[in-house]
């Protein structure tokens, strides 16, 4: 199945799909390639007859992230290109239920613990700062500080409760415990350029990536950040988001600003697919937890994608 | 928003990164396994278009125009001509095609043991000629065919229609009386029945124009058209003889010189001169096998039939056909409107060309990237086969392996679709 939704006016910086409905997405978008301007959030239903909106909320600043909820197959939250951090419920056309407002520069990026029983959230500012929330609170619950540039993005572990991974302008890639607020427990030098995204290994508690303004996609064992675990070449410019496959240990794919999107085999530090269909820079990327291959993107020529792309590839 | 600014560039500025070997499998195509029997297309050629009456072949027979471009194939592929197991010829006008076919067999030098024959179905005959060839070789009858398509509208435009017994009954129905319509009246019918504007219709037709010029400018076409030396008589009876290499339809077009056009089927009508295709002149030939085939004598492979579909549409509203032909052959090839790096879609009536290509939500830069008929001129049966020649070069000259989509509506209420692979560099 291949399905495209045009996200009129508006130019992709984030999509993910529900945890809990197979055929749900969410796209984060900006107008104006959020440079300037508003923002909307697509919640979109795709299956092989077509595209249906199921919601669309308008916010008054861009929209950079966002984040399904793992409590409520209805809630989302959005990072904001104002500061604030803005929790929707996809049944209220209304507005948000609440926006959160402590960043003082834009947020990039939100993400939702995994750990069941746990409802925190965290939140990546291009103030330096990662914040932790409880979303049916009114204030942060911690401030994260270390990082001397941007926080493009932070992704919680799969595997062990209250760690998290943030990656950032200042070239490094840190590992957080969301218990301890007075620094990083491990600081990775991962790139010689400013680093844009990080996410998990779902199969190696140890295991992270990175993706880079230099084109570069690097695996990290945390335990041993000296020397990377293995170094992915192929984009041409900066690799934008990261994903690795929820079906495979050695598969991760790559957004980028060269237009594409790259699946790669991580053992054998090899492209397997390069996909084309963008004609502007890919910024949101995401894989279907409960649809084998199926992934999503979004880019900045107003184009969704849902496509299927082969586990089994050569 | 200077930050936005400076940091979006700051993701752009870093030189380290190196683009290496790679390995690149293309776009969202699916990775089709390549079967011995595929049926691949080996050459595609056409002769230049030239204006019906008035242009460089208007002296010139249907027989020598396809001999240029049997000729041609044949020497592209290097085949040996008795290796061919057919050829199917799409014409529309001709009530002789098969006969002139058959000559135009002997003048290309291939031997009477080769069979041949014509098909018409109305505009899309030359493709409807590639797909019976296709079809043939699916079916085990031979593994090499020839297909092309040819039209002389100097000299049948006009006059096909002449002993045409017109059933006394064909007033009963609407749907019959329909089937009689003009072709610009059904092409108004489109503009008013799905709200086509003059305006929109002469920016097309403009922009045909436009990408049309600027392809022959950077010589787009040399790799399509074979250059046909014949010859041409002029006002005074003396015959002269020319070498035909470029489109003749191609001029200088503005806007305003379209707007000023008079409605050439209704009054108070959209439908110009300018805004419809060219009466022409053309031929274009097509030489199709299996995958096997192509492999055993070494031949690189310009594109692979990945399907083909043809749907009846209401006749007077013909123009639609593409908008109901494309779908039915991507559902068939597994693709959707986006994995389609060039559309081909003949553009009979801006009208018609504008409304399927908004409703099938195409891009608009991805329609007729070199101009279409409305440019370079319409020879009925010649176009099918000529879309092959033009879209197959252009994806080769792109590179990477990509898909395109060849359509066109019919007279008498029809459209069809063909998608293409072209496979990439070997």
């Amino acid at each position: 199945m291949n399905q495209t939704f045009r996200t009129k006016s508006r130019h992709g910086y984030s999509v993910k799909f529900s945890p809990y409905l197979p055929q749900r997405i969410a796209c984060a978008t900006s107008q104006y390639y959020g440079i300037v301007g508003s923002g909307s959030i697509f919640v979109l239903d795709v299956d092989p007859s077509g595209v249906r909106v199921v919601q669309q909320f308008e916010w008054s600043e861009g929209v950079f992230d966002l984040t399904w909820a793992e409590n409520n197959e209805n809630i989302l939250v959005a990072a904001g290109g104002d500061g604030s951090i803005q929790v929707w419920d996809v049944s209220q056309p209304q507005g948000p239920l609440k926006a959160l407002r402590e960043h003082t520069k834009e947020v990039n990026a939100v993400d939702w613990s995994q750990t069941r029983n746990e409802h925190f959230v965290l939140s990546a500012s291009w103030d330096k700062l990662i914040k932790l929330w409880d979303i049916s609170q009114a204030q942060s619950i911690e401030t994260f500080q270390g990082h001397d540039h941007i926080v493009y993005q932070v992704s919680w572990s799969p595997h062990v409760p209250g760690c998290f991974a943030s990656a950032s302008g200042d070239h490094s890639v840190r590992v957080w415990d969301c218990r301890r607020s007075d620094g990083c427990v491990a600081l990775i030098p991962a790139h010689e350029a400013e680093v844009l995204s990080c996410d998990w290994c779902k199969y190696d508690q140890n295991l992270l990536f990175s993706g880079s303004v230099d084109g570069l996609i690097k695996g990290w064992d945390i335990r041993k950040p000296a020397h990377p675990v293995c170094v992915l070449r192929g984009h041409k410019y900066a690799v934008r988001r990261i994903r690795a496959s929820p079906f495979s240990g050695s598969i991760v794919a790559s957004a980028s600003y060269d237009f594409s999107v790259k699946i790669w085999d991580t053992e054998q530090e090899l492209c397997l697919d390069t996909v084309e269909h963008h004609t502007e820079f890919v910024y949101g990327l995401d894989y279907n937890l409960h649809v084998p291959g199926q992934m999503a993107d979004c880019a900045w020529d107003e184009l969704v994608h849902v496509y299927q792309r082969p586990l089994n590839l050569p | 928003m200077a930050d936005r600014l400076n940091t979006v560039f700051g993701h752009l500025r870093n030189q380290t990164v190196k683009s290496e070997l790679e390995v690149r499998n293309t776009a969202a195509l699916p990775n089709w396994l390549n079967k011995p029997d595929d049926i691949v297309i080996v050459a595609a050629r056409r002769t230049p278009i030239a204006k019906a009456k008035r242009g460089s072949f208007k002296d010139t027979l249907n027989d020598d125009l396809l001999a240029a471009v049997f000729k041609a194939v044949i020497s592209d592929s290097k085949i040996n001509p008795e290796d061919i197991g057919d050829i199917c010829v799409g014409c529309v006008l001709d009530k002789q095609a098969a006969t002139v076919a058959r000559l135009a067999q002997f003048y290309s030098g291939i031997p009477e043991d080769v069979p041949v024959y014509s098909t018409n179905r109305q505009c899309s005959s030359g493709l409807q000629a590639v797909m019976n060839v296709a079809g043939n070789i699916r079916n085990g009858a031979y593994s090499i065919g020839l297909a092309g398509g040819v039209e002389s509208m100097t000299r049948q435009y006009g006059s096909s229609a002449a002993g045409f017994e017109v059933n006394p009954r064909v007033g009963d129905l609407q749907v019959t009386q329909d089937v009689l319509l003009p072709m610009g009246i059904t092409s108004e019918n489109v503009a008013a029945k799905y709200g086509v504007t003059r305006k929109e219709q002469d920016e097309f037709a403009l922009l045909s124009q436009q990408k049309a010029m600027q392809a022959a400018k950077q010589g787009l076409f040399d790799a399509e058209i074979i250059p046909v030396t014949t010859t041409v008589t002029d006002k005074n009876g003396d015959e002269r003889t020319v070498t035909v290499s470029k489109d003749e339809g191609i001029r200088p077009t503005t806007i305003e010189g379209l707007t000023k056009l008079k409605p050439a089927f209704k009054e108070n009508g959209t439908t110009t001169a300018g805004n419809s295709s060219q009466v022409s002149d053309g031929a274009a030939a097509v030489l199709v096998m299996t995958r096997q085939e192509a492999a055993r004598r070494s031949l690189p492979i310009l594109g692979v039939i990945r399907s083909y579909a043809v749907k009846g549409c209401p006749p007077d509203v013909m123009g639609i056909g593409p908008a109901v032909a494309i779908p039915l052959a991507l559902e068939k090839a597994g693709l959707t409107v986006n994995d389609i790096d060039i559309y081909e879609i003949n553009e009979a009536f801006a009208s018609q060309a504008v409304y399927c290509v908004k409703k099938l939500g195409i891009p608009i830069e991805r329609v007729n990237p070199k101009g279409g008929a409305i440019a370079l001129g319409h020879p009925l049966g010649c176009t099918g086969a000529r879309q092959f020649s033009t879209l197959l070069h252009e994806l080769k000259r792109r590179g990477k392996r990509s898909c395109g989509v060849i359509s066109m509506c019919m007279g008498t209420g029809m459209g069809a679709a063909a998608v293409l692979e072209y496979p990439g560099q070997a």
